[in-house]
């Protein structure tokens, strides 16, 4: 950090097949710290995003985080990308905790970074993975949709929700009905077709999804494919956009394969212009159209004008500048904590208050669902008529 | 380079001594690789099971499944390591590394049992699989697959290296037991013409032979003994003693 610059530091998946969520992450921070930049930054700082590509691979991410704080000795780490990748860097920020670089906001819904002994070096701004399938597993198990399968992916987040779902289901008396895994970095062209047949061999009432949009989709398709008519639900690390997108290009008979889909949200619906921080956030990403960084850029990738996963990382973007504004004019880390903590029934504009303290080390609880109408995805109304 | 019969079945001798040694060494090399690797992969599988089995008590009596599944991801990244699966004390699977599901063989089978077990997994391969305890047993055990077709390749690169040193020693011993042969061969030969020619000529005098007669081998012995036999003949012949129906 200096007198002009505070500098975060990314790690995240700017390519491979989830690089979409690393990506859109990226573009919805960068639109809010490009309007704070260009209105004086924060306290006469701009502020930085120092970025690495993670691929979304835990050794990589390991790497970026050694280089983020020892060499370029970043004020903060900000947005780091899933659960496999921030379940190995939890323990180094643990190892070098006399340098008081926390973790703040990673788009992962997991535990490990929410309870001891990992939880003291991270702040989390979205509801967990535990809450997003409790809310589904209730929602289900209501309206009689008692048997519950998982397909998720064979890592750490797979296991996070899996783990989420089976002890959702434990007040009801049930249990996971069925299970069937893959492996993380498959991408939507693999045959998930072993999966399906593992899964309607238990005769479930829906299915739960643990992954990332490549694989889900690839699993959505052969499960429609294949006869697998239940509903078929995903948290919101999938990446509903991308999810949406893969499953419906270049298909007149899209509509067939999003009926029965159902994804959980842990920010409100972007096109809902009635809360105003949805407001700003089109108005700012319309306005300075942000760009994923161009040098980690190694494929194709067409960023979407809104997305939840943007939305997210504007709201992320925005909390955090609140943070580093309430430090004062003399920014340090040590105070990081304390600025936090400050934070208290602080309206970030979605309708929703945001508190942090000792023991609340998650701004946000709720959780929103949405599902495919008109080929977008919109709130659900109504879990009976939809799925009753 | 001709080879006197003699030695020919010398030759074949040489021949079957190598494809003795060969098969022999062959043979017990595939019985040592194997028994050893195996048995090191089972002991490391083991030490690797007890390792991580150490390692979750914490972690599981915390309920914490997400940091039990990146454990055991770290650990099957290890070369020859199949699949993990933990199970909790009633059997349940708290975490696995399966795609796409867990194997039926091993979802019915007895994930109590601590015994080390070889598996077969249609479409995954054959596996020995081990078993080390969590807090004795109490909180579950972790189980560890290690791939046996590993360690049949291992074998089998380390075989193809024995072959080919014996097939290189093999075709160098040849060309030197011919070569041997070919050069124990040669003095035979020169006393197999000598005699010829001795039988041939009326007086034998050994001259143009002078190299033959002065070895001071068996075959200069040979040669010599010809031709005192052949002068003794020639002297008896022109005695009259050699003549049909003589007396000696």
């Amino acid at each position: 950090m200096t007198d002009s610059e505070i500098v975060l530091g990314t790690s995240a998946a700017f390519s491979g097949p989830s690089r979409g969520l690393g990506i859109e992450l990226f573009r919805g921070a960068s639109a809010y710290f490009e309007h704070v930049n260009r209105n004086g930054g924060v306290r006469g700082r701009r502020i930085v995003l120092r970025t690495y590509d993670d691929g979304y691979q835990p050794d990589p991410s390991v790497q970026n985080t050694m280089t983020l704080m020892l060499e370029d000795e970043v004020f903060a780490l900000f947005g780091y990308v899933g659960t496999p990748t921030v379940t190995r860097v939890l323990p180094m920020l643990k190892k070098f905790q006399e340098r008081q670089v926390y973790l703040f906001f990673p788009f992962t819904g997991a535990q490990p970074q929410r309870e001891p002994p990992y939880g003291p070096f991270a702040f989390n701004l979205r509801a967990s993975y535990r809450q997003e399938t409790a809310g589904l597993v209730q929602n289900f198990v209501g309206i009689g949709r008692k048997r519950i399968a998982v397909f998720y992916q064979a890592d750490a987040y797979g296991r996070s929700g899996w783990a989420g779902v089976r002890r959702a289901l434990r007040p009801f008396g049930e249990r996971i009905v069925g299970e069937a895994t893959y492996g993380r970095g498959s991408k939507f062209t693999g045959i998930m077709r072993d999966q399906v047949e593992i899964l309607k061999a238990s005769r479930p009432d829906a299915v739960i999804c643990i992954g990332a949009y490549a694989a889900c989709a690839a699993f959505l398709r052969d499960a429609v494919d294949l006869g697998l008519r239940v509903p078929i639900a995903n948290v919101s690390f999938v990446g509903s956009e991308n999810l949406l997108n893969l499953i419906t290009q270049r298909r007149d008979d899209g509509e067939r394969y999003t009926e029965l889909l159902v994804n959980s949200q842990v920010v409100p619906s972007y096109h809902d212009v009635g809360i105003p921080a949805v407001q700003q956030y089109q108005e700012l990403m319309a306005r300075y159209d942000p760009q994923p960084p161009q040098e980690l850029l190694r494929e194709d990738y067409t960023p979407f004008s809104h997305s939840f996963v943007s939305l997210e990382g504007f709201l992320n973007a925005k909390l955090m500048v609140e943070i580093l504004d309430r430090l004062g004019d003399k920014p340090d880390r040590s105070a990081l904590e304390g600025a936090v903590f400050s934070i208290r029934d602080f309206d970030l504009g979605i309708g929703e208050l945001v508190s942090f303290g000792p023991e609340r080390r998650q701004g946000l609880q709720k959780v929103y669902y949405t599902v495919v109408d008109e080929g977008r995805f919109v709130p659900l109304d109504s879990w009976e008529n939809r799925f009753g | 380079m001709k080879i006197q019969k003699l030695f020919r079945k010398t030759l074949f001798g040489v021949f079957f001594l190598f494809g003795v040694i060969g098969v022999s060494t062959s043979v017990l090399c595939i019985y040592t690789v194997d028994t050893h690797l195996s048995e090191e992969y089972e002991s490391n599988s083991k030490d690797i099971a007890k390792t991580i089995a150490d390692a979750s008590v914490d972690i599981l009596l915390n309920r914490n499944l997400t940091a039990l599944q990146s454990l055991i991801d770290q650990f099957v990244e290890i070369q020859g390591i199949s699949y993990i699966y933990i199970t909790s004390e009633t059997g349940e699977f708290l975490a696995h590394t399966f795609v796409p599901g867990i194997p039926e063989e091993i979802r019915t089978g007895d994930t109590t049992s601590m015994v080390t077990v070889e598996r077969s997994l249609p479409g995954m391969g054959d596996f020995v699989e081990v078993a080390s305890p969590i807090l004795a047993g109490v909180a579950g055990a972790v189980h560890i697959g290690s791939d046996t077709g590993l360690i049949a390749l291992k074998v089998q690169r380390a075989i193809g290296q024995q072959i080919y040193l014996i097939s290189i020693i093999f075709v160098v011993g040849i060309l030197a037991a011919i070569w041997l042969v070919g050069q124990a061969a040669r003095p035979v030969d020169g006393v197999l013409a000598f005699a010829v020619k001795l039988a041939q000529e009326r007086e034998a005098d050994g001259r143009g032979n002078e190299k033959l007669l002065a070895r001071n081998d068996e075959a200069g012995e040979l040669a010599r003994l010809f031709l005192h036999f052949s002068q003794v003949m020639d002297r008896d012949k022109a005695d009259g003693l050699s003549q049909p129906g003589g007396k000696e």
